[in-house]
């Protein structure tokens, strides 16, 4: 009796020790081993796709507008008195869909109804009645850009990314650059939208006041608002939704998507990466909330290009578009140069001190004449060019 | 031993009012409600008062987190007496805790912090000062709530680390609020220190440029941690947070309350937890590692290093919340076999439950909370509603017995003896097969962290849960 009431403790002793030594055990490894350099190698190495999408001749682009918006206070003002960064865009009272009823009381279908007549073909009108409606439409500007493209057979191409946000902002800035009368010929074969944000986005029917027949290519981020936008605007050409990571585009173009989060109820972005001909990759963005270091790694994950060198970087890199700073931004500013890029035209949203940081830290940023509203030479402005390639 | 020689929360019994699972869903219920309205009126970006900017209302939900566990834990309910807390209703007694601990966190937040430190000592506390400086206003209070609410980050560990692991020492036997205001002082002092070494030259590269006179910039850890962000220490400090309240609840206490000698045991846990959590932090990283390669500095979101860090953290807060709920709703399930291995149940089943709840935070949240979709977006905080989850547990059972499932009745003489014989474990001795077991054990442990990082990448491979 007294021997197995012994071994009943004994057991009972062990299971004790053995579920001590299970929560020990495995609290110890992890402390042990998963920061190590034996974890770091254990690690599944990046295996490169390299997929051949093509080489081109020259990249040309020309920034028909970087100044999305033209008072930082007032902008993030209207945000922070809606509740934040995560309140719905189409909610904010923002041009052009204002409702007249205050911050935070807006939505796509009050504020459309105020000039879903006049779009795309009486814009002045429309923008007009909503300066009335909405909270600071004379902060709206907006983003856009040409893109001109050679291929090496000397074929040329013309493509727009983004068509801003101000009606009147954007209207004119078209016709500074003479987008008007490209599209008007028919001569910009495609719009490309990176995201659905504001800036990027809601000046479309400016676009679609010159061709309505332009292709629209966006990514399946977009909600139902945006969708219908694109449809009230008027546009009766096709519309393509990228649901791949990688969709070439024509050789030597690749249209890359990243399923990314975005402030104001925002998912995902596209962008652009073309392969120059002895030059190497260059990565276009719009806003480039992904980021540009992640933009960089799926290119050179998935695509095989010139040299296997990044060659240059244009658009809003999203680093302070708001001139806010985060630590995280420095280990961009630090890690940046480790990748080789030779030519950056980085504007918009990347903001001034980052472009500023960018400069003392002795990258090759293209630097600007800080006109029609830009407000810094340090970086690429309204109506500036770059170029790769030529 | 009488009542008035332990705390209230040690001096009372929490009585279920009703069999069976009743009790518990009937808080659930109830929790649910007040947690949904309270987002909504207080948090909630679609709601009215969007304090989730995020960092307002992560500040606020913090410093209530440390609130709730002084007037409890540190203070013991002074300056309310206990034949108050014993006789009053509970929906009452809640409604005045509560709008106490409101009262004192605004006090704490506004007179301390931007009034006098932001004022007299550290410019980036107080937003109007920034905002003057020519920083954008929202940024300025963002800023600044970021500087207090990680003040409240770093205390919500070393406060109730004092009560939990050191067990109120040398000042356990001062009367109160002698007591309170002593550990209160020192861990708000040692929260300061920690400040400073983590989180001070992280508000200094803030600022252009970076503040290299009154700062170490860039900072110490940046090799290490891969990045300059201060969120490789949110990650370890939240990890002692959590690892601090499942020490006490789940756990209990073990396997240091198996030390006798009295200052090296609270030393041990002091220590032990830190350690603990560590270990966690470093695993937690390397999860996120196997699951979604290794991070690349200078990115942004889901591959950046100091969002993984972030993350950390996050996790950790998603094995605080099941494991807070298994232990008050329901009595610390399971409790029938021997301490060691009712720890061991309670940790894989609160493991596994954290999982599942992450999984449905990220695959929901934003559809009912009015949180970001996915899962990196810098305003997308999870910490905000499990801790606003957790402070709702910590006043329902602290400041309000558990009403309405369980109702409070004071100890006998011998269940309060039971609670000084508790302090150090008696039912788990040394003996050579209790060895065999711990070292077998230890090999086993090896072989389930294995098995684990094992499984992750083929998991994240072959199946994607959260887009």
């Amino acid at each position: 009796m007294t021997e197995t009431k012994q071994t009943g403790l004994s057991r009972r002793d062990f299971v004790k020790g053995a579920a001590t030594g299970v929560c020990a055990g495995t609290f110890a490894t992890m402390g042990l081993y998963s920061y190590s350099p034996f974890a770091k190698n254990r690690l599944a190495k990046t295996t490169r796709a390299m997929k051949d999408f093509g080489v081109l001749k020259s990249v040309k682009i020309t920034n028909i507008s970087e100044t999305s918006w033209f008072n930082n206070a007032n902008l993030i003002g209207d945000i922070h008195a809606a509740g934040g960064l995560l309140v719905n865009q189409y909610d904010l009272n923002w041009p052009p869909f204002g409702n007249g009823k205050g911050t935070a009381q807006g939505s796509y279908e009050s504020g459309i109804a105020s000039i879903k007549d006049l779009i795309p073909q009486d814009l002045d009108k429309a923008w007009e009645i909503q300066e009335k409606l909405s909270l600071h439409p004379e902060n709206a500007g907006g983003y856009a850009c040409l893109i001109e493209v050679e291929e090496l057979n000397g074929k040329t191409h013309k493509y727009l990314l983004d068509t801003g946000w101000s009606y009147k902002w954007t209207d004119a800035a078209f016709k500074r650059e003479g987008i008007d009368k490209m599209l008007q010929n028919h001569e910009i074969e495609a719009l490309f939208i990176s995201h659905e944000h504001w800036d990027h986005f809601w000046g479309f029917p400016v676009t679609m006041k010159y061709d309505p027949t332009i292709p629209v290519f966006i990514q399946d981020g977009f909600y139902p608002e945006g969708l219908q936008y694109i449809k009230d605007s008027g546009h009766t050409g096709p519309l393509t939704s990228y649901k791949k990571a990688v969709n070439p585009f024509i050789p030597g173009m690749a249209v890359l998507k990243f399923d990314v989060p975005i402030i104001n109820r925002v998912f995902g972005e596209i962008s652009l990466a073309f392969n120059v001909k002895d030059k190497g990759l260059v990565l276009v963005s719009g806003c480039c909330h992904q980021g540009i270091l992640k933009f960089a790694d799926l290119a050179h994950t998935e695509l095989n290009y010139e040299n296997d060198r990044f060659y240059g970087i244009y658009g809003g890199l999203h680093i302070s578009p708001f001139e806010d700073w985060d630590p995280k931004y420095d280990d961009l500013v630090i890690s940046l140069g480790k990748w080789g890029f030779e030519k950056i035209g980085c504007n918009h949203c990347t903001g001034h001190l980052t472009a500023k940081k960018f400069i003392e830290a002795g990258y090759p940023v293209i630097r600007g004449t800080a006109r029609f509203r830009s407000s810094s030479p340090d970086y690429l402005g309204n109506g500036d060019k770059i170029s790769f390639g030529v | 031993m009488e009542r008035n020689e332990v705390s209230y929360l040690e001096s009372r019994k929490l009585v279920k009012r009703w069999n069976g699972p009743l009790p518990a869903l009937a808080n659930s219920l109830f929790i649910a409600i007040v947690f949904y309205a309270t987002w909504w009126i207080f948090q909630d970006p679609r709601g009215i008062m969007r304090m989730y900017t995020p960092y307002v209302g992560y500040m606020v939900c913090r410093w209530l987190l440390i609130l709730f566990i002084w007037v409890a834990y540190i203070f013991d309910f002074w300056p309310f007496k206990k034949a108050w807390l014993d006789r009053t209703h509970p929906l009452i007694k809640g409604s005045v805790l509560l709008a106490f601990s409101v009262a004192a966190m605004f006090l704490l937040i506004k007179v301390f912090f931007i009034d006098i430190l932001g004022n007299y000592g550290i410019a980036y506390f107080n937003p109007e000062r920034l905002t003057s400086m020519g920083i954008t206003e929202f940024y300025a209070i963002e800023y600044a709530a970021e500087a207090i609410m990680m003040f409240a980050a770093i205390a919500s560990w070393l406060s109730p680390s004092w009560v939990v692991a050191c067990e109120n020492a040398p000042w356990q036997d001062l009367p109160q609020p002698a007591r309170g205001i002593t550990i209160v002082t020192i861990t708000f002092f040692l929260s300061m220190i920690v400040y400073f070494l983590t989180m001070h030259s992280h508000m200094a590269i803030l600022f252009y440029p970076w503040q290299k006179f009154t700062a170490i910039c860039p900072p110490y850890w940046e090799e290490f941690a891969n990045t300059v962000s201060g969120n490789f220490h949110i990650a370890w400090i939240m990890c002692c947070t959590v690892v601090v309240w499942l020490y006490e609840t789940i756990w209990e206490r073990y396997p240091f309350n198996l030390i006798k000698t009295n200052w090296l045991r609270r030393t041990a846990s002091f220590f032990g937890i830190i350690i603990i959590a560590v270990a966690l932090a470093f695993f937690l990283y390397f999860c996120e590692e196997l699951a979604w390669g290794p991070a690349i500095r200078g990115t942004r979101r889901l591959m950046a290093p100091d969002w993984r860090w972030l993350h950390v953290g996050e996790m950790a807060i998603f094995w605080l919340c099941p494991s807070l709920f298994l232990s008050f709703y329901c009595n610390n399930w399971p409790t029938k076999f021997s301490r060691p291995v009712n720890v061991i149940l309670r940790t894989f089943l609160t493991a596994i439950a954290a999982v599942l709840v992450y999984i449905v935070y990220y695959k929901t949240s934003h559809l009912f909370l009015g949180t970001q979709k996915g899962f990196s977006h810098p305003q997308q905080f999870p910490m905000i509603p499990m801790i606003w989850l957790i402070n709702l547990f910590l006043v329902n059972v602290w400041f309000m017995d558990g009403w309405p499932g369980w109702k409070a009745v004071p100890k006998t003489a011998e269940e309060l003896d039971k609670v000084e014989a508790e302090i150090v474990a008696s039912d788990v001795k040394w003996t050579p097969k209790f060895a065999y077991g711990l070292l077998a054990g230890i090999a086993g442990g090896v072989a389930v962290y294995f098995a684990i990082i094992n499984f992750i990448p083929w998991f994240s491979k072959v199946y994607t849960i959260i887009k």
